[in-house]
């Protein structure tokens, strides 16, 4: 990491012409992970990078430049380049850097580095052991651990100098049942930012066999219908669908540029009033949590719908520039070789007041979708598309049949007007989210919702 | 870090790994230097420049390769490289012996392909033709309300591999690539996005004109789409649309997803699996590539050759463990992704028929074109070919394209799509895909079920 002489030399670089902002990004990132294959360690790796990102804001013109090369002469190099690229009008001033304040998310009791990696090779070896003997039909298990330890420091000249620590582990365990040509998988994977206690902690057998179970119920399912009909949402990663059709579209990458079909809509009805949401990046220990964001600011626990009214927007510091607005502390990026820009953390549905039995009793006829894949959003038009990795038919108020293959489509903004019902059993589940500014550890979060009219694409008539 | 620094500290490190005790050990080295401007509302809204690069070590040891790899290309990085790689190869336990590779009669290739064109990729000529695509593009129509995103961007590098076997070589690409995309509202307040794309080895060769043409089609094209009735129709699968499906499944046709039982098409090589229409080729120097690939990252020289051969799978793709492992050789189709190597494509051909585009659609007769497949990484199930995508297009109708269609899905499997084109258009566009380019027309598929809502 440099010295803050080094720094100021940057800054002061970058802001010889006619920029009005600049900023010095560095990044120190370990990682380490182990992979296996039906008990068979397929690939152990180890990495160790940093980088440098400085970025240079004049009105709305950005000039973003980026190494990996943390020589002082190469940042000064680019620093010039940049200086000569950006568009203002005045040239801008520098505040003295303040002392370092440093923060981090993480809860660690056991630091994930000190872990050998055959402890680790050991624990996915009960995972896949159990589920090569559960059933006849489970035939490949894959299963992993990964770890990464990030520091990123940011300087700015308003005399920020802040660096935040994340530490993340995730687990993922995926078991694949075969039944002729067919094969399906059932797949957990929690991410956190707990130590590797987590890990020590965590219900490996009794999963595994969930992993199992629904390889084989979807093995042996039928295709979902073609219709549209009422869809219940289990909860946990059915937050993807919130994330996916207004999450994005909260965002300032594409409110600030009015490539939304949220922009200008503060205080207007844009869900239902049974639906308020939060982005909340402040939740200790958890997978998408961090204290400080990737522009030095604090993060936030926003509150993004209240009753159906939208109360906040996710805004970084350009974005903020284009929507005359504050910065809400969301700004974050892969790593250095992204400009940051405004993301969603751990962003959720909150509690309802339906008992999820209660929603499925209440529901005739429909879909539930227990386990979501991804999907996603075209925010100008708000097409947006999700796929199902676990479903049921609802008929005459019960879970009756298991189906496969179903995937949900429609316009964002309709879909929170739809939400009818909220359950009150709120889950929270990891996801890595793919911008501008690259993927980013996120949860997603939801209790059990159901949307009274949803276009299910399956291969049935 | 320039080539020159970057090969001493290989040949240093490769030395201190066989001392160190790996009985064969490889450094690889890529670097990328790159550039890109961002247009917005008659500016330069956002310019970029970097150089980044990478060093990825791998060690054998007892039969297992361990790796590692780091972006540090310091002296006190080798101790980490070492150990790291060490480590790893002590807890893998992997059947299947891999190697470090040379051919004594290829084992100091040089392949520069940059060419003297990159100079003229500059902030300046980028931002000129950036403003004045902008322009271009708002004044298509007047119902398009605003350029959201127009990049053009540009990236050179080379990658330098060395081994204690005494492999040395080097290869390096250059490109640029420029994406825009629009929003326009129709009369009834329904907004659509669309846009195109342009790669390229020289700025000189943009044809505007050609560009804002296709660029209006897909936009201004799309104005007034509504779902339609639900059904099984007869499907033009546009060339990009068919290019990002095709692109989903292709691990299928990997040796190392077949070894590890998640590829229908294990044990299929030989036998028919696709219309007797459908021909697939790898070459990785082809012609009218931009990236042309003599050696992969093992330095095994790359070849052309069949995929699918008129229906028939001829050859899955190896790299040198697969193939030892299935008792052939390495098809030079081993890249590192990540830090460890697995197969991957070079420049993939859809040999093209004799049918235009417009031929297609009279054949179908009736139909559904499908020009966009969204959720791609979601929506399909990569292993059995079970797939249901939100896509939009056009009907066909009496042999002619149609109203605008949107929010429909299509639905089937990709097993049974391969088996169930008809025909194979010439109309072949190029996109980037996997380590070159994926060059394909369109197709024409029996049948597919599209659920839609036609009120």
């Amino acid at each position: 990491m440099f010295n803050d002489s080094d720094v100021s030399r940057i800054l002061e670089e970058a802001m010889s012409t006619t920029a009005d902002f600049a900023e010095v990004f560095q990044e120190v990132t370990e990682s380490k992970s182990v992979s296996l294959l039906n008990g068979q360690v397929i690939r152990a790796a180890t990495g160790f990078d940093s980088g440098t990102g400085i970025r240079l804001l004049a009105g709305t013109n950005s000039v973003y430049v980026y190494s990996s090369d943390n020589d002082i002469e190469v940042l000064l190099k680019l620093a010039k380049e940049a200086a000569a690229a950006i568009k203002g009008n005045d040239k801008g001033s520098i505040e003295a850097l303040k002392a370092l304040c440093s923060t981090s998310k993480a809860t660690i009791e056991i630091d994930p580095m000190s872990v050998p990696k055959k402890d680790m090779v050991d624990f996915l070896r009960k995972s896949s052991d159990y589920a090569l003997s559960y059933n006849p039909l489970i035939t490949q298990v894959a299963s992993g651990i990964a770890h990464t330890s990030r520091t990123a420091r940011v300087m700015n000249t308003r005399g920020v100098n802040a660096e935040d620590t994340t530490k993340r582990i995730r687990l993922s365990v995926e078991a694949i049942a075969t039944k002729d040509n067919e094969k399906q998988s059932g797949r957990v994977a929690p991410g956190t930012m707990r130590g590797y206690e987590f890990i020590n902690e965590y219900p490996i057998i009794e999963k595994t066999q969930e992993c199992c179970d629904t390889a084989i119920r979807m093995v042996n399912a039928g295709y979902a219908p073609s219709a549209k009909m009422p869809v219940i949402l289990g909860n946990g990663f059915g937050g993807v669908i919130f994330h996916e059709a207004c999450g994005h579209a909260l965002e300032a990458t594409s409110v600030g540029i009015k490539n939304s079909y949220f922009t200008d809509k503060l205080g207007e009805q844009i869900a239902s009033a049974v639906v308020s949401a939060r982005d909340n990046a402040q939740i200790d220990g958890e997978w998408g949590s961090y204290a400080t964001d990737d522009e030095g600011n604090t993060s936030s626990d926003l509150l993004l719908i209240e009753n159906g009214i939208l109360k906040n927007y996710l805004i970084d510091e350009l974005g903020g520039r284009r929507m005359n607005a504050k910065p809400t502390g969301c700004s974050r990026r892969q790593n250095y070789s992204y400009a940051p820009t405004s993301r969603m953390s751990n962003t959720y549905i909150c509690n309802g007041e339906s008992d999820p039995k209660d929603i499925i009793s209440n529901t005739e006829y429909g879909l539930y979708c227990t386990q979501m894949g991804g999907g996603s959003v075209d925010t100008s038009t708000g097409d947006f598309n999700f796929a199902v990795n676990e479903a049921f038919m609802i008929r005459d108020g019960k879970v009756a049949e298991p189906v496969r293959g179903a995937t949900l489509i429609g316009k964002g903004q309709e879909i929170l007007k739809n939400i009818d019902m909220v359950g009150n059993d709120l889950k929270l589940a990891a996801g890595v989210c793919g911008s501008l500014s690259g993927g980013v550890p996120v949860t997603v979060g939801q209790p059990t919702i159901r949307v009274s009219s949803i276009l299910v694409g399956g291969r049935e008539g | 870090m320039d080539i020159k620094s970057a090969e001493k500290f290989m040949e240093k490190l490769v030395k201190a790994g066989m001392e160190y005790g790996f009985e064969e050990c490889e450094a690889s080295f890529s670097s990328e230097s790159s550039m890109s401007i961002d247009i917005l509302n008659g500016e330069v809204s956002s310019y970029e420049n970097s150089a980044t690069s990478t060093l990825s070590f791998r060690g054998l040891k007892n039969g297992q390769m361990g790796y590692c790899s780091t972006n540090i290309l310091e002296d006190s990085s080798i101790d980490f490289l070492l150990k790291s790689a060490m480590e790893n190869c002590e807890v893998l336990n992997d059947e299947d012996p891999q190697f470090i590779y040379c051919d004594e009669n290829n084992k100091d290739l040089y392949f520069s392909q940059v060419t003297d064109a990159y100079s003229k990729n500059t902030y300046k000529s980028f931002s000129e033709l950036g403003l004045k695509l902008e322009k271009a593009i708002l004044a298509l129509d007047s119902r398009i309300d605003a350029v959201d995103f127009l990049t053009i961007s540009c990236s050179t590098g080379p990658y330098l591999i060395i081994n204690s076997k005494g492999l040395h070589s080097y290869r390096d690409t250059d490109g640029i690539s420029l994406m825009a995309s629009a929003r326009a509202t129709d009369s009834d307040g329904s907004v659509k996005s669309g846009g195109h794309y342009w790669i390229g080895k020289d700025i000189d060769d943009f044809d505007l004109d050609k560009f804002l043409a296709k660029f209006k089609e897909n936009l201004i094209g799309k104005m007034g789409a509504k779902s339609c009735k639900p059904g099984n129709y007869k499907v033009v699968l546009k060339s990009e649309a068919f290019q990002q499906f095709f692109m989903v499944f292709f691990g299928n046709f990997l040796a190392t997803t077949m070894q590890r039982g998640l590829s229908l098409l294990a044990d299929k090589e030989g036998e028919t699996i696709a219309s007797s229409v459908f021909t697939v080729k790898e070459e990785p120097m082809y012609d009218k590539a931009l990236t042309k690939i003599p050696f992969d990252d093992e330095g095994v020289l790359t070849t052309a050759k069949a995929i699918i051969d008129k229906g028939v799978f001829a050859t899955a793709l190896y790299d040198l463990k697969s193939a030892n492992k299935a008792g052939k050789t390495s098809t030079g189709n081993g890249f590192r992704s990540g830090s460890a190597v697995s197969e991957m494509p070079t420049n993939l051909i859809v040999v093209p028929g004799e049918k235009s585009f417009e031929a297609l659609l009279e054949e179908a007769g009736e139909g559904v074109i499908l020009t966009d497949l969204s959720g791609l990484h979601a929506g399909v199930n990569a292993i059995s070919g079970d797939f249901s995508l939100l896509c939009e297009g056009y009907l066909i109708e009496n042999g002619k394209k149609g109203r605008p269609v949107e929010q429909i899905t299509v639905a089937g499997n990709f097993y049974e799509v391969i088996k169930d084109i008809i025909s194979v258009g010439n109309d072949i566009i190029n996109l980037p895909s996997g380590e070159g380019e994926f060059f394909t027309p369109s197709v024409l598929v029996n049948s597919l079920a599209i659920s839609g809502d036609d009120e």
